[in-house]
């Protein structure tokens, strides 16, 4: 199993985000949230931060964001050192929070059009953007009058105004029926494939099993474990397929090992004589594996 | 442009419609004062009108802009924070003047310094705006800051007794609002220009210890209240 050395000595080709030994405790209060954390993020990446309530991450990305800027270690992106930054920074970077706030009695467009005047560099048509996301015929509505799954592509929208390099999403997917998080999820791999590094921090492991190039488990203001998804789920998982078939009446369950499966006697057997119900490889959950490596759940 | 953006949210949200109507209350309060208190009464509505008008509503515009959500998304563009305190001074400002001109303009005439007016009108709004913003951050409801405005705002009342003739001037000098009294009332009484230096500069130095009140308070209370929130 990887651990956060392990993770942290990979070296990332063309690194966005190179964060060392990030220690923070928030003024007067003398607990230390953040111990000590250190990973890479490379151009172009979505990477995730996967961890329960508590567990450091909005912090974190609140660091990277630089709005909290009295860390102690390094922490730098695109170049620059965040606790350096000024208001500049934020040409580069955009933000969407999990709150999809608004002027409630200004339009959907005029909402856009106001955020985009405190922009001092190129920015996007409010118009183009609204029509990428499918919203173009709510442009005129107040923003007090879209549902929940709008909105959420309207603080995307927000985010990407000023073409970022660098987009920080805080729960991209949180509240939404599975349509409306199906397209969050499109317009992100989107932005992606337009070369944006996306960071996301989320509790949602289907949404960062399905988004992210990467993930990092945070929990007690430590990351545990950095990795791909897909190849933690396959280490971690068991090399077997399950088959469910009718046997008569009876509806059966067997394992079998992946290796040699076109040579397993007893499998052929199965699939060739009974009625097959499904077929599954049994790779682990990246929740099931975030349960073993940190012996917590994500609520 | 964060100044436009401002007057269109009060615009939205009406706040020039209420203060139409209480221009017009005003308006209307004068045209029954007997002539040889109305002078007095002028000043001291033009006094209280951007004083109430910077001091209610800009402590009003945060709360709204706080239960919108707004400020959390205001703050991780390029806008800074000495930007959007100075649009709201100064936006407010304006509804300040247009309504301290709209009194003067129906019931009064025309100030006899009608410049010395309108900048003493603009700085005790700007000052209460200010003022107002370092209180509202303090309080989490309507009516504690309602409570609160109340207890910070009653000592730049004050110079208003030397208006009724009580206590010494010297005992007025240094409070910002002593300078407003002397530039809105110009109104009906000349004033020379040592006395409007002195006012000018002393509404000067109460707006920018104001503003840097408010700044540090927004800093403290706002900004690292947003890095406060329930997630870590």
């Amino acid at each position: 199993m990887p651990t956060m050395n392990q993770a942290v000595s990979n070296p990332v080709i063309d690194p966005v985000i190179e964060v060392d030994r990030l220690q923070f405790s928030y003024p007067g209060t003398g607990s230390r949230i953040l111990h000590g954390i250190s990973f890479t993020i490379a151009r172009g990446d979505i990477f995730g931060f996967l961890g329960p309530s508590g567990a450091g991450k909005s912090t974190t990305q609140k660091v990277l964001i630089g709005v909290l800027k009295g860390y102690d270690g390094r922490v730098k992106v695109l170049g620059e050192e965040i606790r350096d930054t000024r208001s500049g920074y934020y040409e580069r970077i955009g933000v969407a929070f999990e709150f999809p706030n608004f002027y409630s009695k200004l339009s959907v467009l005029e909402n856009l059009k106001l955020f985009r005047s405190l922009y001092t560099g190129e920015t996007e048509e409010p118009i183009k953007l609204l029509e990428q996301v499918g919203l173009a015929d709510a442009a005129h509505l107040k923003v007090s009058e879209l549902s929940k799954g709008m909105k959420m592509r309207l603080n995307f929208c927000r985010a990407l105004l000023h073409r970022p390099a660098v987009l920080f999403l805080d729960e991209p997917t949180s509240g939404l029926d599975p349509v409306n998080a199906k397209i969050m999820k499109d317009l992100i791999l989107e932005r992606k494939a337009a070369g944006t590094t996306i960071v996301i921090t989320t509790h949602n492991m289907h949404a960062a099993e399905e988004l992210c190039d990467r993930v990092a488990f945070i929990v007690d203001g430590q990351i545990k474990l950095i990795d791909s998804p897909r190849e933690l789920k396959l280490r971690q998982g068991e090399s077997k397929v399950r088959v469910e078939f009718m046997e008569g009446e009876i509806r059966k369950s067997e394992d079998f090992p992946i290796d040699d499966l076109a040579q397993n006697e007893r499998f052929l057997q199965v699939i060739g004589r009974h009625k097959i119900e499904t077929i599954h490889s049994l790779e682990a959950s990246l929740e099931q594996i975030f349960i073993d490596v940190t012996g917590r759940t994500l609520t | 442009m964060m100044i436009l953006n401002d007057i269109r949210f009060q615009w939205r949200h009406r706040f020039y419609f209420v203060y139409l109507l209480v221009c017009s209350l005003y308006l209307l309060l004068l045209h029954f004062i007997p002539s040889e208190y109305k002078e007095t009464v002028a000043v001291l509505l033009t006094f209280s009108d951007p004083s109430a008008l910077g001091l209610i509503f800009a402590g009003g515009i945060l709360l709204l802009e706080k239960d919108q959500g707004i400020q959390d998304c205001l703050f991780v563009t390029p806008l800074r924070l000495r930007e959007y305190l100075l649009a709201k001074a100064i936006s407010l400002s304006l509804l300040s003047i247009l309504a301290a001109w709209m009194i003067h303009g129906f019931s009064l005439g025309m100030p006899l310094s009608p410049i010395r007016f309108t900048v003493g009108v603009m700085l005790t709004s700007s000052l209460f705006t200010l003022l107002s913003i370092g209180i509202v951050v303090r309080t989490q409801t309507v009516n504690g800051f309602i409570l609160l405005s109340q207890l910070f705002s009653f000592p730049f009342a004050l110079p208003l007794l030397h208006l009724f003739d009580i206590g010494s001037r010297a005992l007025f000098v240094f409070f910002p609002t002593y300078g407003s009294l002397l530039l809105i009332g110009t109104i009906n009484r000349p004033v020379s220009s040592m006395e409007t230096i002195y006012a000018v500069g002393i509404m000067m130095i109460g707006n920018t210890i104001a503003f840097l009140w408010a700044k540090h308070s927004f800093q403290q209370r706002v900004l690292l209240g947003i890095t406060k929130g329930k997630s870590t």
